[in-house]
């Protein structure tokens, strides 16, 4: 089966690109500042200029990063409130049998794997995982940019709370991309070396009908001979 | 300075002390048959009466008293009667004599070098101190015995901060208690290559000067102090910063809270017990000398160098508490996932 659809339009392409960089850039000046003490971190912080000019980076990357976050979900709504975007990326109960399936799959319970509609449980779970860590730190973020504006509102003991959880959800991240994402956009064997899907917003119909074949069912039926989508 | 550096001129003093030095006993008789007389003087040209009487008692009882004979510092003097000085006044007399204790004390001497005092002499402030401004010139003994002598001798001249530190925590245990484990000026100053409070990095360098004591478990436990402060001090904002600061080298302002900002210099006082309830009524302002607009509630983030437990800071244990957990489950979980799935290609395979 030869050709392919456009999975991701030109927004998303470069919504993600976007993230990915200040996700890096957020990464290379915040965990130094997690694990100071450790020599890494220091030879990190001295290599990019010292921790006050670390910290400022870090800052303005979280303002970037805050606002990505804004423009993103505002359009989400904004989108499915218009009715031109579905709900394909909202977990539903077909997620949870999903992923017993496809567990059962990998113990070698079932013969077939589970087939998914456009998103699957495992990008389900990343996405409203970002969206989750990302609400955690931008507040708290904002929290350790203006200690003192918190103060006039919250408990003081809000800020040292403030800093573990930033650090901590800012680990978890990183080590969910380094471990997850990494894996499953490429050293996963059915994508490796690399799923460009992401930055050229194409996916080949070979590939969505294995990863995601009830969309791919869904596809064939409403497709009619002109259909853009599939050349 | 590390020891290293120190020990040739350790070993340059030792081997040539005996050499440089002989006793000369009997020439302290042949001096004192005219300066033991105390109405001696000489009249200076700045109009200062400048006394020639040396007390014999004072100098035997000295540390160099049976070791050295007057001409071993008196040099110059080779002949009976003396030629006479050219000094104007009697200060200058005795910055004269600075080089004087170098021919045996060079270790020291050299250090001196270093310090503010000499800084001061050098650019011709004629009241900086010398050697015998400290240890004294006939009469010198252990400049340390008492160990509040210490603290005295630097009186002479910082009167201000002296009188501040004896009503410290730690004045008050040297002078009233004769505490020996309480930093004396010097402790945190040195002795000889005495730097500025205001020399490039002497600030950063100071929490160290606190956990020279406060971080031995031995000590602290003596007084029932916590060596946790330093610890959770480093951890929290201020003294990452200060640490990192320290690291990369760069200079201009540095701002960042240390030891000595919100517990004093000179003035540190108890954090518990009687009298420790200012320094807790003053916390916000101590947190408003560098966060204006600091309210109650904002001095409360400072956890007052308590490690957080459910009962001191329930919302921050939390929070430790939870990531804790959920990291490595959470990551745990989807390495499981990954191992689960590649087992299945292999098996496919």
């Amino acid at each position: 089966m030869k050709g392919y659809i456009v999975r991701f339009s030109r927004r998303q392409r470069i919504e993600h690109f976007s993230v990915m960089t200040v996700f890096i850039i957020l990464s290379l000046t915040g965990l130094p500042q997690k694990f100071f003490e450790a020599s890494w971190a220091q030879a990190l912080i001295v290599g990019l200029g010292g921790i006050d000019r670390v910290r400022w980076i870090h800052r303005a990357a979280g303002v970037a990063f805050a606002l990505l976050t804004g423009i993103h979900l505002t359009t989400a709504v904004g989108l499915v409130l218009l009715g031109r975007s579905s709900l394909s990326i909202v977990p539903t109960r077909q997620d949870f049998t999903d992923a017993i399936d496809q567990i059962r799959y990998y113990l070698g319970g079932s013969e077939e794997p589970a087939r998914f509609d456009k998103f699957d449980y495992k990008q389900k779970f990343e996405y409203w995982g970002l969206v989750l860590g990302a609400v955690i730190v931008i507040s708290t973020g904002l929290v350790l940019l203006f200690p003192i504006l918190t103060a006039q509102f919250l408990p003081g003991e809000v800020i040292p709370a403030a800093k573990l959880a930033h650090g901590n959800e800012g680990l978890m991240a990183f080590l969910v991309v380094i471990v997850w994402h990494i894996y499953n956009a490429h050293l996963n064997p059915d994508v490796f070396p690399f799923d460009t899907t992401i930055f050229t917003g194409k996916i080949s119909l070979d590939r969505l009908h294995h990863e995601h074949g009830r969309e791919y069912e869904r596809l064939k039926d409403e497709q009619s001979p002109s259909d853009p989508a599939s050349i | 300075m590390p020891c290293s550096a120190l020990f040739p001129l350790v070993v340059a003093l030792i081997v040539q002390t005996p050499a440089a030095v002989q006793p000369k006993n009997e020439d302290i008789e042949t001096c004192l048959a005219c300066h033991a007389d105390k109405s001696m003087s000489v009249m200076l040209p700045s109009g200062e009466s400048r006394g020639l009487f040396v007390d014999k008692g004072g100098f035997t009882r000295s540390v160099h008293g049976g070791k050295l004979g007057c001409t071993d510092c008196h040099t110059d003097v080779t002949e009976i009667p003396h030629a006479s000085k050219p000094f104007k006044s009697k200060r200058e007399f005795t910055i004269a004599y600075y080089e004087a204790c170098k021919r045996c004390h060079f270790a020291n001497y050299s250090k001196t070098l270093d310090s503010v005092h000499y800084a001061a002499i050098a650019r011709g402030d004629r009241t900086a101190p010398t050697c015998v401004d400290c240890h004294g010139a006939h009469d010198i003994t252990p400049p340390n015995q008492p160990r509040s002598r210490i603290s005295q001798t630097c009186a002479t001249c910082h009167r201000g901060v002296s009188t501040v530190y004896a009503r410290s925590v730690h004045g008050r245990a040297l002078i009233e208690e004769k505490n020996i484990d309480v930093p004396a000026c010097t402790d945190c100053h040195h002795s000889h290559d005495i730097a500025g409070p205001h020399a490039p990095g002497w600030r950063l360098k100071s929490p160290e000067l606190c956990a020279s004591c406060h971080a031995s478990q031995s000590m602290m436990k003596k007084y029932g102090l916590s060596t946790a402060v330093m610890q959770t001090y480093l951890a929290d904002f201020h003294g990452m910063t200060a640490s990192l600061q320290k690291q990369d080298g760069t200079t201009g302002p540095r701002v960042t809270a240390l030891c000595i900002d919100c517990h004093g210099v000179h003035d540190i006082a108890k954090t518990k017990g009687p009298g420790s309830a200012q320094m807790q009524k003053n916390l916000v302002a101590t947190c408003q000398k560098c966060h204006p607009g600091a309210t109650k509630s904002f001095s409360a983030a400072w956890m007052s160098h308590y490690e957080p437990t459910l009962q001191k800071a329930p919302l921050v244990y939390g929070v430790k508490l939870m990531y804790y957990v959920l990291i490595p489950f959470m990551i745990g979980g989807l390495v499981l996932q990954i191992l689960l799935h590649l087992w299945r290609v292999v098996v496919n395979r």
